[in-house]
């Protein structure tokens, strides 16, 4: 690695950095508010730095990328991570997480997450997942006080330890199969392979069925609502947006890199997608908690992007883009709700805790609102232009039945949002008040449910940009 | 014709109502200031409206208004807006019955602020839907229109709200969802031929099509049509969420969301599919009269007044089906006038069940009777709306129902001949409900007081609108003539 390789780097260089300095400065300093204004302050820079820096290669040791599209997912998860600590710094200080640990982990997940998104090759894609699934397994259970957050850390870990097994071994047959871990002569050797073919073949499905736990796709999704009710709600709001989004975009620069490959497992996609966003949308409905509800939602959501992949269209990757950001903006901004309702003891996740709080709290119940809507899909938020590019994509590239599949579980999310929605604004107020929520908390709901509604009404101002950057 | 300066009119008259909606929500404390907000946005809204009627009120062909300007560019979306004669009448209508709504809703006193808000919000749906001609952009307020029609009955409505609105917004969603696919698959479609992607409703009218991709396309637009009609079998929504709304939700949701239905049939669903509406119509027609018979049927059984109304919507929203199916201009143009005289009356009477409801506590026929005797004026104008709706000959349905049978008599005369016997039904439980209620003997529930002047404010301009429109309906059909006679040029 050169010194050009090192300044292409710098975004991730910040993030673990800075990272390493807050967890030595936070084992002699326990004040949390400076380690988190730090980590805040670290994670906007290594942001600035991918907006302003223009990289002076395009790849990095053969591992990770620094084209446009790498930089822009490397500046959309800092902003993901900054706005995820801005919320923490309320939550952590209540319930006396130890802070600089926190700020640490949560910087280098988010630099496994730049680092994924980027990744060129198995070995990076490899690097990039544990790195962040890594400091995941620590931040869900952080909270030592709560059985709920253990018994969550702990099945992420197995979950995540039987993923690793499956994406290393998957990553030996596609080389064995194909002779190289770059993804673009990974993915032609599969093609060219002669005999050895079924072997790689088989190492990809192991690959998908690895990603398949990450984002949660049926079957592999068990684990999402028990850890996502577990977990520290922040930690969840950057779990369900960052660290699924950043395998996402692997997957949508896997797809972009080279289709000839996949065709064999269309069909297989095909019923992974349609699986997973009807198990997703029917298993949403009868949930009662609020996390677990939007852990099926995350599900569904994750099952409607692979249609957008599965076309392997430019217009499918530019709408799986487009779908991953409104996804994360959205999602994140519903789980700063809850978070900003928490107070030092409890959170109000059961639904009966939301009994008429859209009438103690309107404007944040009317936020939340927005932003299920967005999630669902409804006009004239960024949720509708998401679904209507996926489905745009799917309708042009003669997946018709998926399309129908998508619109059926679409049908089926809008009741189980709305039940929310009537909780809030349809019952009796008989929840007692939440916490009013910090300046801080509100101007993140704000800089989400005007995201929200800026890309609803203007779509065109963030398909520019991912026309610009798509490989 | 060139009264009004050059402003964008269509365009505030979608931005006005949205503007007073957030100053309403705003407003959030302070009742009375948000109540006189809604009522000065929806009077000047309502004025503009009748300025647009009178200089565009003599028709022509073509749109008389129309903007337009690029809104997606990587799809051809594009925000056009554009006003025939047909949706200046409609146009005339929301304006009219949201200010009548705005009036109807000064009792609700739980966060009235809201309720203006959504109200207004409702508006700018309706607006957009009438003035659309970008497929996509009519897709958007068709879907804005369900949150907050779905609010104001889940939040202000009666015991089962919830399940009503829940089923009200599932219904329309589902069809909903048919609609986009079928655009899309369109939109594909028109692109492959002509290479120019587009979703302006003159471009994709070009579009060749064989028989059965117009007719599968055909189905999924006329399913989101057909629920929020309601064409019988997809009705089962409509008498909850008709029974759960507040009184100036159900004047918004017969009024006009019903309306909207239609308006999409005659606007989008024919002149895009001609083939396939060929082919469909007689089965629209029979389902018309289905639907014609069934609903008068249904109110005949209700004890509800809510409900019998809701009921009595749907059998006429089955004659102005009737028309459309008999593809004829003198019943287009006496289906269109239906949906004006059927909104203007049946609205008035739901504002005036809101009044007994207000005033006796109940709206079961077999609990209220004898009105008359203490509250005669209220009695009197229940009388006159009611026989409007019945179709009384000077009164505003008349002559809606009259030029629709004379016009379908010419194509279909065994429809006609049917539908004039399921006329006589609607005499039926009509006279039934006005014998229960306002006759009889005077019932335990005693009224103290008659009409208020504001409640006078409210129905007196609505009765002197329906003996006008049964009187001398000419001025109101003038603006259809030339649009009517274009949508039905080409087909059968």
């Amino acid at each position: 690695m050169n010194g050009l390789e090192l300044i292409a780097l710098t975004p991730v260089l910040i993030l673990v950095l800075g990272g390493t300095a807050l967890l030595m400065a936070g084992a002699w300093y326990r004040q949390p508010d400076p380690l988190l204004a730090g980590g805040i302050s670290v994670a906007l820079a290594a942001g600035l730095s991918a907006l302003l820096l223009t990289p002076p290669v395009q790849e990095i040791a053969g591992l990770f990328s620094s084209t446009p599209y790498a930089r822009f997912f490397t500046l959309f998860w800092s902003l993901s991570a900054a706005l995820m600590l801005v919320i923490s710094v309320r939550y952590v200080k209540e319930r006396s997480l130890p802070a600089g640990e926190y700020v640490s982990l949560v910087l280098f997940a988010t630099a496994g997450m730049a680092l994924l998104s980027s990744a060129t090759s198995l070995i990076g894609i490899f690097l990039g997942l544990e790195a962040f699934t890594l400091a995941f397994y620590i931040l869900i259970a952080c909270n030592r006080h709560c059985d709920l957050s253990a018994e969550a850390g702990l099945k992420y870990l197995v979950m995540g330890a039987v993923a690793t097994g499956f994406m290393a071994f998957g990553i030996a047959l596609i080389y064995a199969c194909s002779g190289s871990f770059h993804l673009p002569e990974a993915l032609q050797g599969l093609a060219a392979a002669g005999a050895l073919r079924p072997w790689g073949l088989l190492g990809w499905g192991m690959l998908l069925v690895a990603i398949g736990f990450k984002i949660s796709l049926v079957p592999f999704h068990l684990w999402t609502p028990d850890v996502y009710q577990g977990a520290p709600t922040p930690v969840v709001s950057l779990l369900a947006t960052g660290s699924k989004g950043a395998v996402a975009a692997a997957l949508i620069g896997l797809f972009a890199s080279g289709p000839s490959g996949w065709t064999d497992m269309t069909s297989l996609l095909w019923l992974l997608s349609a699986l997973t966003m009807l198990v997703g949308a029917l298993c949403a409905l009868p949930q009662t908690n609020i996390k677990r509800l939007l852990a099926y939602s995350s599900v569904v959501h994750m099952g409607t992007l692979l249609i957008g992949l599965l076309c392997q269209t430019s217009d499918g990757l530019a709408a799986s883009v487009f779908y991953v950001t409104v996804y994360c903006i959205a999602s994140l901004g519903s789980f700063a709700i809850i978070t900003s309702m928490a107070d030092g003891t409890s959170e109000p996740t059961d639904l009966e805790q939301w009994r008429g709080l859209g009438y103690r709290h309107p404007v944040r119940c009317g936020v939340l609102t927005v932003l299920l809507l967005s999630l669902a899909g409804m006009p004239p938020t960024a949720g509708f232009m998401a679904k209507f590019a996926i489905f745009h994509a799917s309708i042009q590239a003669d997946f018709i039945g998926l399309a129908l599949v998508g619109i059926l579980a679409s049908l089926i999310s809008f009741a189980f949002y709305l039940k929310v929605i009537m909780v809030m604004f349809m019952t009796d107020e008989t929840a007692p008040a939440c916490h009013p929520g910090t300046t801080l908390e509100h101007s993140v709901l704000a800089i989400c449910t005007g995201a929200v509604l800026l890309f609803g009404l203007f779509p065109g101002l963030l398909f520019d940009l991912i026309g610009s950057i798509l490989p | 014709m060139a009264i009004l300066p050059h402003i964008p009119w269509l365009t505030l008259l979608i931005c006005l109502p949205l503007t007073g909606a957030m100053l309403c929500m705003l407003a959030d404390e302070r009742e009375r200031t948000s109540h006189w907000l809604a009522l000065a946005t929806t009077a000047i809204i309502f004025v503009i409206t009748i300025g647009l009627f009178i200089s565009y009120g003599a028709g022509g062909a073509g749109w008389l208004l129309h903007e337009d300007a690029i809104w997606i560019d990587r799809y051809g979306i594009r925000y056009s807006l554009g006003m025939d004669g047909i949706s200046l009448l409609l146009v005339l209508l929301t304006a009219f019955l949201h200010l009548i709504a705005v009036l109807a809703s000064w009792p609700i006193e739980r966060h009235a602020p809201r309720f203006l808000g959504l109200l207004l919000l409702l508006e700018t749906g309706l607006m957009g839907i009438f003035l659309a001609i970008d497929l996509v952009l009519f897709y958007v307020f068709w879907e804005v229109m369900l949150i907050p029609m779905f609010l104001m009955i889940g939040i202000w409505g009666g015991e089962q709200r919830r399940q009503a609105a829940l089923k009200f917004f599932l219904y329309a969603l589902a069809g909903s969802l048919a609609m986009l696919v079928a655009l899309i698959a369109l939109y594909l479609l028109h692109g492959e031929q002509t290479g120019s992607y587009t979703f302006a409703l003159a471009e994709l009218m070009k579009t060749r099509l064989t028989l059965p991709q117009e007719i599968l396309l055909f189905s999924g637009f006329m399913l989101a049509f057909a629920i929020k009609t309601p064409l019988v079998p997809f009705h089962t929504w409509l008498p909850d969420a008709h029974a759960e709304s507040p009184a100036s939700g159900a004047v918004d949701l017969t009024g006009l969301l019903l309306k909207t239905g239609v308006f999409g049939m005659i606007r989008i669903a024919f002149p895009l599919f001609p083939a396939a509406t060929r082919f469909a119509l007689p089965l629209l027609g029979i389902l018309a009269l289905t639907g014609l018979f069934h609903a008068a049927w249904g109110a005949y059984r209700q004890n509800d007044i809510k409900r019998l109304f809701a009921y009595s919507s749907i059998s006429h929203v089955g004659l102005i089906l009737l028309g459309l199916a008999a593809w004829q201009i003198t019943a287009w143009e006496g289906s269109i006038l239906l949906m004006l005289t059927n909104a203007i009356a049946t609205g008035a009477l739901f504002v005036l069940i809101a009044m007994i409801r207000q005033r006796t506590g109940t709206c079961q026929i077999d609990e209220l009777s004898g009105l008359w005797g203490q509250a005669p004026n209220l009695s009197a104008l229940f009388l006159l709306f009611a026989l409007a709706s019945l179709g009384l000959p000077g009164l505003a349905n008349f002559a809606g129902e009259i030029l629709v049978l004379i016009g379908t008599f010419q194509t279909h005369p065994v429809w006609a001949s049917l539908a004039v016997v399921a006329v006589v039904f609607a005499a039926a439980y009509i006279l039934r409900l006005v014998q229960g209620v306002i006759w009889g003997p005077i019932s335990g529930t005693r009224i103290t007081y008659d009409l208020t002047p504001r409640e006078w404010l409210i129905l007196v301009p609505m009765a002197i609108l329906v003996i006008w429109l049964g009187l001398y309906p000419a001025p109101f059909l003038t603006p259809l003539h030339e649009p009517v006679q274009l949508l039905l040029g080409g087909s059968p």
